[in-house]
């Protein structure tokens, strides 16, 4: 259906100057299919109503998902001048960072260390976590120039997505057939004081022409994640240079007629790194690859306007933490193991009107892992403490899960449930509920859920004792109040207690180290967000407190004389994040990421070769890009500088595992170049 | 200084009134309405009646209308009503959000009149009125069609105006 051209009357002119024209009400009938109840959207509106499906499967506005969400836009992330996810995930409320083992940066949510199993990150519908320790890796790795959108739970998915969904959920949308329309090219560069941060060239290319969309994407790039010197805890020190190498190269295409789709995504990120765990290794740095390769089937069948299901096949090889044969100077010996994941999964939907929705579905999955370079890799355990080696392993799981959607007038309601039934770990069952509403300028949102973590292959290879599910329970409350137009305030809270958390530890005596359960852990806290947008640009404010105080806590995590705090994070953290229109093609944008005290164990001052407990003074990173779209169509130029300041902010271990701070980039000046060449007709 | 200022600009300027229920775009369904429903012969003549029940800042808007728009020729006249007995004569009626409850007694007691209820609130169609307004997840302003109860009026409604709104039955 098209408009008629002649009639040029819209629904702005019953907000704008021709309120009182009677003109209005000769709008043509088809002009009435996209009007709204509540007038022409403000820019502020159109975002906080967005759809989103993150958190409920069927699609609701931000105000009334279930979850506490952050929708972060393609607008955002281009203007911010972001260089990675990190960047774009700092200025999310509660979101942190911290160093895992092997100089790998992970991400910790409202105070909790998250990067093993606790944080689903879905790369267009791809489970990108690697399922031998369930990490996910940061630093100029996700390709941050192709994202359309990120749909963020702050709080628990596994209801929905199962056993890496504890903490929360990074939904990563990037630009399809559709959205490409044509070629996109990109590069960046960013100089730190004495070396490159990164240079990256992205390449996309879609198109959809009627019912058929097709798009390719790649990126090809280097980086370092630091200029500084390591020094770890024997003293010994190595140059980060060149040594800390983050390289990505990715490929993501995909096609799609009606409802069939089918994607592949290639994801070979290459590091370089100087220590062995966390040591200085004696023999230099060397290379370390994180080698993913997923692909997916994917038919969404609607059966009638009510009914849809939607059956999909995911297969998934992982060789992640790999170090190349040729670097096998190391001495504690290589690491070469592959994983893969099958998955089968069948999701149905139905709308029994507009007020009722049920999702309801299956999954299955079969994990093989095999060791490339030793043949008894995996310790089985046979018959109770009995163990046998072998060179590969397999696991099964299967689940089912469901979620009810009611909406009345006065409050939506959810209800929603997952099961998992491993063969090695045992089961695992999570429900939540949800009561979610907007009425006018208020909105309300009071969430329970529980979630687990699932082990993966070696945590149960390495498992001390039998290893089982760690369990959380989260009750969170949300109230937001839209001030004006252009500006809407949030306010929420949370209280998370975690069951048997698996942690990974290495006895600082023996040096030996494996998984286990402890005891229980948790955080409260408060997250409270301001947002404005307007035609001029947007400004968001935002701060994140959380506190362990009242919670019990596993001595991994504490910070010995301060019960609130835990290692790494900090308790206070607040985000600004603005951009102003200076002129309609030139736009200046900083941003802003306040740390409070944190703590975390350094090199000792004292006693060589030890580690002490200290604190590490609050810190500001401050940025600002200015971007400009050229007069030349579809170039658009954009530079700025990261961590003005330069305060080299560290990553810290959030478990007391050995690992000293990892020296974090120095100041950064960022060039970034975009053209865009549409093709001409949009189908 | 200058980040300061651009912020007190953004943040300072304009219309600081949040989004609210715009009753013009109301208006003009309920104008689409009157020219898209065919009401028998007999009731084409004299001025057309609008009568709404209740306090809706959607009679601000329909005077409006009524002041300067005409249906077929004839003249929109809009009268305010609390009971049965005022909607007396009246083509179309119009139940406010505050009165949603009295859908059903006034259905009742039109009983098969050429009358034409539509309902402010959601789901009013199901409980009598021949049309209601509905808000979409995406905001989107539609409206709910009973047919059956539109045609027990001895009303006709378009095929156009069916394919533009949602039939409930």
């Amino acid at each position: 259906m098209i408009f008629a051209p002649v009639n040029l009357i819209s629904q702005s002119d019953s907000t704008a100057a021709g309120k009182d024209s009677l003109s209005y009400y000769d709008m043509s009938l088809e002009q009435l299919l996209k009007m709204k109840a509540h007038g022409v959207p403000s820019e502020l509106e159109k975002l906080i109503n967005t759809l989103i499906s993150v958190a409920s499967k069927k699609p609701l506005n931000t105000r009334e998902s279930p979850s506490i969400v952050s929708l972060i836009t393609e607008e955002e992330i281009k203007k911010s001048g972001a260089r990675d996810l990190i960047d774009v995930l700092r200025l999310v409320p509660g979101f942190d960072f911290g160093v895992d083992v092997e100089g790998v940066v992970g991400v910790g949510i409202r105070g909790n260390w998250s990067h093993e199993g606790k944080v689903l990150v879905l790369l267009d519908g791809q489970e990108t976590n690697e399922i031998l320790y369930a990490c996910t890796f940061f630093g100029n790795h996700y390709p941050i120039e192709h994202i359309k959108r990120i749909e963020v739970i702050r709080g628990p998915g596994s209801a929905i997505y199962g056993g890496f969904a504890e903490y929360g959920v990074i939904n990563i949308i990037t630009r399809q057939g559709e959205d490409i329309n044509g070629v996109i090219a990109s590069a960046t560069y960013g100089q730190m004081e004495k070396t490159y941060g990164r240079r990256n060239l992205n390449l996309s290319i879609g198109q959809k022409i009627k019912d058929f969309q097709y798009s390719v994407s790649g990126l090809i790039g280097q980086g370092n994640r630091s200029d500084q010197i390591f020094r770890d805890f024997k003293d010994s020190s190595y140059n980060m240079v060149g040594n800390s190498s983050l390289n990505p190269r990715y490929i993501n295409a995909a096609v799609a007629f009606k409802g069939l789709s089918a994607r592949f995504i290639g994801d070979f990120y290459q590091t370089r790194i100087g220590m062995r765990y966390a040591v200085v290794n004696p023999h230099g740095p060397y290379f370390e690859n994180f080698n993913s390769m997923f692909s997916e089937l994917k038919y969404v069948i609607k059966v009638s306007d009510k009914v849809t299901i939607t059956p999909k096949l995911n297969f998934k090889k992982q060789t992640p933490w790999q170090n190349q044969p040729s670097d096998s100077i190391l001495e504690a010996g290589a690491y070469n193991v592959s994983a893969y994941r099958g998955t089968g999964n069948i999701t149905g939907s139905f709308n029994f009107n507009r007020y009722i929705n049920l999702v309801a579905g299956g999954e299955v999955y079969r994990d093989y892992a095999t060791a490339n370079l030793d043949t008894n890799a995996f310790s089985i355990d046979t018959t109770g403490g009995k163990y046998i080696r072998k060179k590969s392993v397999t696991y099964n799981n299967f689940a089912f899960f469901g979620q009810g959607l009611i909406k009345t007038r006065i409050v939506n309601i959810i209800l929603g449930a997952r099961y998992d039934k491993h063969n090695v770990y045992g089961d695992a069952f999570v429900p939540r509920v949800g009561l979610t509403k907007k009425y006018k300028r208020f909105h309300f949102k009071a969430l329970y859920s529980q979630s687990f973590r699932a082990p993966v292959i070696e945590n149960i290879h390495y498992q001390v004792g039998a290893i089982r599910p760690e369990r959380t329970q989260v009750a969170e409350l949300e109230l937001g109040y839209q001030i004006t137009r252009k500006s809407i305030l949030t306010v929420n809270f949370y209280d998370i207690t975690t069951v048997k958390p698996i942690i990974y530890f290495v006895d600082t005596v023996t040096h030996n180290d494996g998984y286990s359960n402890f005891g229980k852990s948790g955080t409260q806290g408060i997250e409270a967000e301001y947002r404005a947008k307007g035609k001029w640009g947007y400004f968001t404010l935002n701060y994140a407190y959380y506190t362990a105080a009242n919670k019990e806590k596993v001595n991994r995590y504490t910070v010995a004389g301060n019960s609130s705090a835990l290692l790494a994070f900090a308790n206070h953290r607040l985000n600004m994040n603005a951009s102003f229109n200076l002129t309609k093609d030139l736009s200046i944008n900083p941003s802003l990421s306040f740390f409070g005290k944190r703590w975390g164990y350094a090199p000792s001052d004292t006693a060589k070769g030890k580690s002490d407990l200290k604190q590490f003074d609050p810190t500001a990173l401050i940025n600002v890009f200015i971007r400009y779209t050229t007069p030349l169509k579809g170039l658009s130029i954009g530079a700025g500088v990261y961590d003005i300041l330069n305060q080299k902010i560290t990553f810290i271990q959030p478990y007391n595992s050995d690992h000293p701070p990892l020296p974090g980039p120095s100041r950064e000046i960022i060039f970034r170049l975009s053209y865009t060449l549409n093709y001409k007709t949009k189908n | 200084m200058l980040f300061l200022a651009l912020v007190l600009r953004g943040l300072w300027s304009g219309n600081y009134k949040a989004q609210e229920t715009d009753y013009k775009a109301y208006t003009l369904f309920v104008y689409n309405f009157m020219k898209y429903i065919e009401w028998p012969e007999a009731q084409n003549k004299g001025d057309f009646i609008i009568a709404v029940l209740g306090d809706s800042p959607i009679s601000k808007e329909l005077q409006v209308l009524a002041s300067g728009k005409k249906i077929k020729g004839r003249a929109i006249v809009l009268k305010k009503c609390n009971t049965f007995e005022e909607t007396s004569g009246c083509h179309l009626l119009y139940i406010s959000a505050s009165k949603s409850a009295s859908v059903k007694t006034f259905k009742d007691q039109i009983k098969d009149k050429p009358i034409l209820i539509v309902g402010e609130r959601e789901g009013l169609a199901k409980k009598g009125a021949g049309l209601s307004f509905v808000t979409l997840e995406d905001d989107e302003l539609k409206f709910d069609i009973n047919k059956k109860e539109i045609e027990q009026h001895q009303l006709k409604i378009s095929g156009s105006l069916i394919n533009l709104g949602i039939v409930i039955n």
